[in-house]
């Protein structure tokens, strides 16, 4: 439950955290932090417009959206304690459900007709099937190395004891720092601000959105970025610690995150198309890397 | 803590697969001979005073100074490319660089001595296979000699591994690296850009006056 | 006696050729009933016995073959009954076009084909002596091959039957030397349990790749799948869904049942059957997206989950191999439900292809578009199958996945060093698979329902009857029942299951699991309740309109060509897999001084690395050097007396020199 509300309340500040390093950095005018919630409560008293071309699918898809990246908040543990729901190998769950929210925006999106959409689908798709692979190896890096799988025991039995396990977190941050990056289409992926469709992939796949379905989406982008940023925290948390201590650890590194997210974007540029790809696999040959660390620690590589 | 050094070793591997500008080439180079400074000053703490200095500072200054800074100077002096594309696609590279790393980690797990410190075996083999399949991909010279200088690095961390009852072979990769530095860099790569006007090992292929 | 009443229906079905065109369906419908509800019978009372269930059948050659059920083929049973119902019940709404062109004895001969599939299916799950099982082997694939060539007046689908026949007879022949081989060097009875003695004292591998090549030309692994591609199309879409469903399944019925004798080195059959499946699962979705002819597509998918189902299997021998139960019992059980899974949305997904087809006439998918709003329900449940397939939760693909996922996982930490390396590619593998899964069917959903129309081939199409969609609501059904309510096969699952490992009962400890799995699934569709009551009430509020979509301040074009087509969709995979795709472009390139271009055309084509090397370039050459043979062969009689008398001369020189 405490999960729950924190990663709701990290999620509010989240992006206006990130817009405002970014303008800071840019030597720009700062918008408040409250901007992003000021633009929902906008979208929220307007009505919408759908496309004569659209079909059920395109007023069902952001609802579907929602939901999926709602449900997997409820999985992500905190401190010590389990997330709502928790089972074996919920992180298999977790990574499915956010599938099928990605699946049914790419068909809304092709369901408009229009060439901009389908551009940004298809790359959507190839990008999010290049990046499940880190995500798992990742997980079952973790699991090797406490023996348990799910979230909540992952993370419960995750202690740091030699060098080499501050490696491992360090470099598994690292690595789902830009899987967060990637799920949530931004630099060096692609670039949020741009306003050439030709550009773009996740901004292009939701032109045709509008009203309460636009609010969804964009609340929907908010939490899969506090989700990113408890599951770092969760490296850091121990469960030694008390609550208060906890809830400080924690809100520190949301805003950390965010800040190193808004400055990693103000120094990146986004890559060529064409090799975003290969930049993509990087994150899953990195998290080999820490596949192969864990199998060092565990001593199944005999080593001296 | 040399477990630390070897896992950023194999890190910039993966970068080396992924990267194509030659100055990317160049910088990780130096990061290279800097992680191999932090291995050798973790391990090698039981030989003697003298030769754990100066293996402290050849692997500093040669690998991660000099040989950087001429191939620096070689680069501007000819004026060559900027971005040099492998003929394997990166993707693929990567994913070889993987496998290759996935190989020499279960490989050193067979070795079982216990005289050696077989932790190096790990990324060494990664490193000099990798080092030729870098040439192998690439066609230009200066990308050949990037592969031989990872080669390099290889073996200078397979002579750590048996460092610790003959150190006299460290100091013989060390001096690999300053034949490698000063004869090859300093004098025939001076010379490719003046004698020859390109840089592309097919046309190289015949060395004539 | 209830063999009797089976053998009587059997013979019945000689009696479909008398009959009007009209009722040939309904009396077809009458006789698959009765024997979905005799062998079904059994398969219950298999499953709640402990013993097999075993009589005997008829006598063959002086010696009787007997029928024996055990939980393995009780499954199949199942799987087997389910998918060819719904088969039959789609064919009648299906064929009613073919009724005026063709005659009464052609349908009749094409449903009894249908019927005899079923049979014959059903008596190779059923029949464990080697010869019975090998005529009824050969029997299932003469009758698909008459199913498969129903279109007979095009050349192109004779061809491909052809080569169909003949490769599965390239696969019978490899079952027929295993068989004997191990028949004969130990003396035991020439039947699958004859097997068992062979394989205790002998190297299993070399017979156990034989089986495994004979069964997998049938399964489609690759790079034995070469006629799966082109098969699959040519046949009418309900062939197709019980071919692709279950016929295939019986290559992997086989190889199960060989599994389950060998005991001793286990380890290299695991990992020989996981990489083959690996290849196989990934090369075939790559396969498939670049297909832009649906059922050509959809079969390529069948060969991505004879991959996955491999995998389970695989991984589940492993297990048994390194004495890891957790990972044997999941691995089987997640692959064995795959098998069940796959038949569903597989033959869901060939039927609303099929749908689609009647109606349009068509099935390359860049003509199509738009669909959705002509035919609602069958885009519907098109998307089922394609939500089901990927293996997303709620549905019953993602139970399958999941249980392989979770054999995965628990084992890693128990696992040798070997074992995890094998554990790290299969799970990579099997997502990607996952993402590749995705990636295609948003490509196929999209390019032939949403959107609009890319020809005048969408123009005049209307929902098809009822009849044709009645099969797609009882495999709707079906998903939805394993994907909410997965803890219900967890029972029968352990007892199939039980027979290759004695720890099933662990696959209990999957049931709290699989409730919470299935509680996620109904909070998820609540969530999306409620938001969806939330919108209409804000909604109704607020003015809503409707316009076109935005075009970029251009909207004079004709919509349907600023829209994606398929080809551009597959194109950024593409320049990853050029290899094992081999896409050709076949284009004319402008000329220089060209000022004012004419109309020019663009046609891509993928061919199948593995049918060009392994299949038509031997066969080329083959044929080539027969041909430099063939001019002996004059048709002259004088040319044969000449070489008759020749030969006569050589013989008597031979012998009078004593040479011979």
């Amino acid at each position: 439950m405490i999960s729950l509300l924190l990663i709701l309340v990290s999620a509010l500040f989240f992006v206006g955290i990130i817009t405002k390093i970014k303008a800071k950095i840019a030597a720009r005018k700062m918008p408040s932090i409250l901007q992003p919630i000021y633009d929902v409560i906008r979208l929220f008293k307007k009505g919408a417009i759908y496309s004569s071309t659209t079909s059920l699918i395109f007023k069902i898809a952001p609802i579907v959206y929602f939901s999926s990246v709602l449900l997997a908040v409820f999985f992500i543990p905190f401190g010590g304690e389990a997330g709502l729901l928790s089972f074996h190998g919920d992180f298999v769950f977790f990574a499915y459900l956010l599938a099928i929210g990605k699946f049914m925006m790419i068909i809304a999106a092709m369901d408009t007709g229009s060439g901009f959409e389908g551009m940004g689908a298809n790359r959507e798709a190839l990008y999010s099937m290049l990046v499940e692979p880190a995500f798992f190896i990742l997980t079952a890096s973790v699991a090797l190395f406490t023996n348990n799988i799910s979230f909540h025991e992952l993370f419960a039995h995750f202690h740091i004891g030699s060098n080499l396990s501050y490696a491992i977190s360090i470099a598994s941050i690292y690595v789902l720092v830009y899987i967060a990056m990637v799920e949530n289409s931004r630099m060096p992926v692609d670039d949020p601000k741009t306003h050439l469709e030709l550009t773009m992939v996740h901004e292009v796949m939701v032109l045709d959105n509008s009203g309460f379905d636009l609010a969804l989406i964009h609340i929907a982008t908010w939490l899969k970025f506090a989700i990113y940023g408890s599951l770092i925290s969760d490296f850091i948390i121990k469960s030694t610690w008390n609550l208060y201590e906890q809830i400080a650890v924690y809100l520190g590194v949301q805003i950390a995150f965010a800040c190193l997210v808004g400055i990693l974007e103000a120094f990146n540029a986004r890559n060529k198309m064409n090799k975003n790809p290969q930049w993509i696999i990087v994150l899953s040959a990195l998290a080999v890397v820490v596949f192969l660390t864990t199998l060092i620690i565990t001593q199944k590589i005999i080593l001296n | 803590m040399t477990y630390l050094f070897i896992i950023i070793y194999a890190i910039s591997l993966i970068y080396f697969a992924f990267e194509e500008r030659a100055k990317k080439f160049v910088w990780l180079l130096v990061i290279q001979g800097l992680i191999l400074f932090g291995m050798a000053f973790f391990s090698l703490k039981e030989i003697e005073f003298f030769d754990f200095i100066f293996i402290l500072t050849e692997t500093v200054v040669v690998k991660s100074i000099v040989v950087p800074w001429f191939l620096n100077r070689v680069r501007r002096h000819n004026g060559l490319k900027r971005v040099y594309e492998p003929s394997m696609p990166i993707f693929y590279s990567v994913i070889i660089v993987m496998l290759g790393l996935i190989i020499s980690f279960v490989l050193s797990n067979t070795i079982l001595d216990n005289k050696l410190h077989t932790q190096f075996f790990t990324v060494a083999f990664a490193s000099i296979i990798y080092g030729l399949y870098f040439i192998i991909i690439h066609k230009n010279i200066f990308s050949h000699v990037v592969g031989y200088l990872i080669i390099e690095n290889g073996i200078f961390m397979l002579s750590l591994a048996v460092g610790s009852t003959i150190p006299l072979l460290i100091n013989l990769a060390v001096l690999l690296d300053v034949v490698m530095g000063i004869l090859v860099l300093g004098i025939f790569m001076n010379r490719v850009g003046d004698t020859f006007q390109t840089d592309e090992v097919n046309q190289l292929t015949e060395l004539k006056d | 006696m209830t063999i009797i009443i089976l053998q009587i229906i059997i013979i019945l079905t000689i009696v479909l050729f008398i009959l009007p065109k009209q009722h040939q369906n309904n009396i077809s419908l009458l006789l698959q009933l009765g024997i979905i509800g005799i062998t079904s019978f059994w398969a219950i009372k298999a499953f709640t016995t402990s013993n097999i269930l075993e009589f005997p059948f008829i006598n063959l050659l002086g010696h009787s073959v007997s029928i024996k059920i055990d939980k393995l083929s009780a499954f199949f049973i199942f799987v087997i009954n389910l998918t060819s119902l719904t088969g039959l019940i789609y064919a009648k709404g299906y064929l009613k076009p073919y009724l005026q062109k063709k005659n009464a004895t052609e349908i009749a001969f094409h449903y009894f084909n249908f019927l005899w599939l079923h049979i014959s299916m059903l008596l190779v799950v059923m029949i464990r002596d080697a010869l019975a099982f090998l005529i009824v082997w050969e029997i299932m694939s003469l009758v698909s091959f008459f199913l498969v060539i129903f279109e007979s007046e095009k050349k192109e689908t004779v061809k491909i039957g052809l080569k169909y026949l003949i490769q599965m007879h390239i696969g019978v022949v490899f079952l027929m030397i295993a068989f004997i081989i191990a028949c004969v060097q130990t003396g035991a009875a020439f039947s699958f349990d004859g097997l068992s003695i062979y394989f205790a004292s002998h190297n299993p591998f070399p017979i156990f790749l034989l089986f495994f090549i004979g069964f997998g030309i049938k399964a489609g692994f690759i790079p034995l799948h070469s006629w799966l591609p082109h098969a699959h199309p040519a046949a009418p879409s309900h062939v197709s869904g019980v071919m692709s469903g279950v016929m295939i399944k019986m290559g992997i019925y086989g190889i199960l049942r060989v599994l389950s004798y060998i005991h001793e080195d286990l380890f290299g059959i695991g990992v020989f059957i996981l990489v083959i499946s690996l290849v196989s699962g990934i090369i075939g979705v790559s396969l498939a997206i670049v297909q832009h002819d649906v059922k050509k597509l959809l079969a390529y998918h069948s060969i991505e989950n004879i991959g996955i189902i491999g995998i389970g299997i695989g991984l589940g021998v492993i297990g048994l191999a390194e004495n890891m139960p957790v990972l044997a019992v999941l691995g089987f059980g997640g692959g064995i439900l795959h098998i069940l899974n796959h038949s569903l949305f597989k033959s869901l997904l060939f039927y609303t292809a099929g749908s689609v087809y009647k109606q349009t006439h068509t099935r390359n998918i860049e003509q199509l578009g738009g669909l959705i709003k002509k035919m609602p329900k069958t885009a519907l449940f098109f998307l089922l199958g394609a939500l089901a397939i990927s293996g997303l939760p709620p549905f019953n693909g993602f139970v399958s996945e999941f249980l392989i996922y979770s054999g995965m996982f628990k084992s890693l930490h128990a696992g040798s060093l070997l074992t995890d390396i094998v554990l790290l590619f299969s799970f990579s593998g099997l997502a990607i698979i996952g993402g590749l899964a995705i990636f295609c069917f948003t490509k196929v959903f999209s390019i032939v329902f949403l959107g609009t129309g890319r020809s005048d081939k969408t123009k005049n199409v209307t929902e098809v009857e009822p009849v044709m969609i009645i099969p797609d609501f009882i495999i709707g059904f079906f998903i939805l029942l394993i994907g909410m309510g997965s803890f219900l096969i967890v029972q029968p699952l352990m007892n199939v299951v039980a027979i290759f490992t004695e720890n099933a009962s662990i696959l209990s400890e999957m049931t709290s699991v699989l409730n919470k799995i299935s509680l996620s699934s109904g909070i998820f569709i609540l969530i999306i309740g409620i938001i969806w009551l939330l919108r209409a009430w804000q909604q109704k509020r607020h003015q809503v309109l409707e316009n076109s979509t935005w075009g970029c301040g251009y909207t004079g074009a004709n919509p349907a060509l600023h829209q994606y087509t398929a080809t551009s969709y597959a194109d950024n995979f593409v320049q990853l897999s050029s290899k094992v795709t081999n896409v050709k472009k076949e284009f004319q390139e402008f000329d220089v001084d060209e000022i004012f271009p004419k109309e020019r055309s663009f046609e891509t084509h993928s061919s199948d690395v593995f049918e060009d090397n392994l299949v038509t370039k031997p066969t080329n050459e083959t044929i080539s050097f027969l041909e430099k043979i063939a001019v002996f062969q004059t048709g002259k009689i004088q040319d044969y007396l000449l070489y008759a008398l020749v030969f006569v001369i050589v013989i008597s020189l031979l012998t009078y020199f004593n040479l011979l």
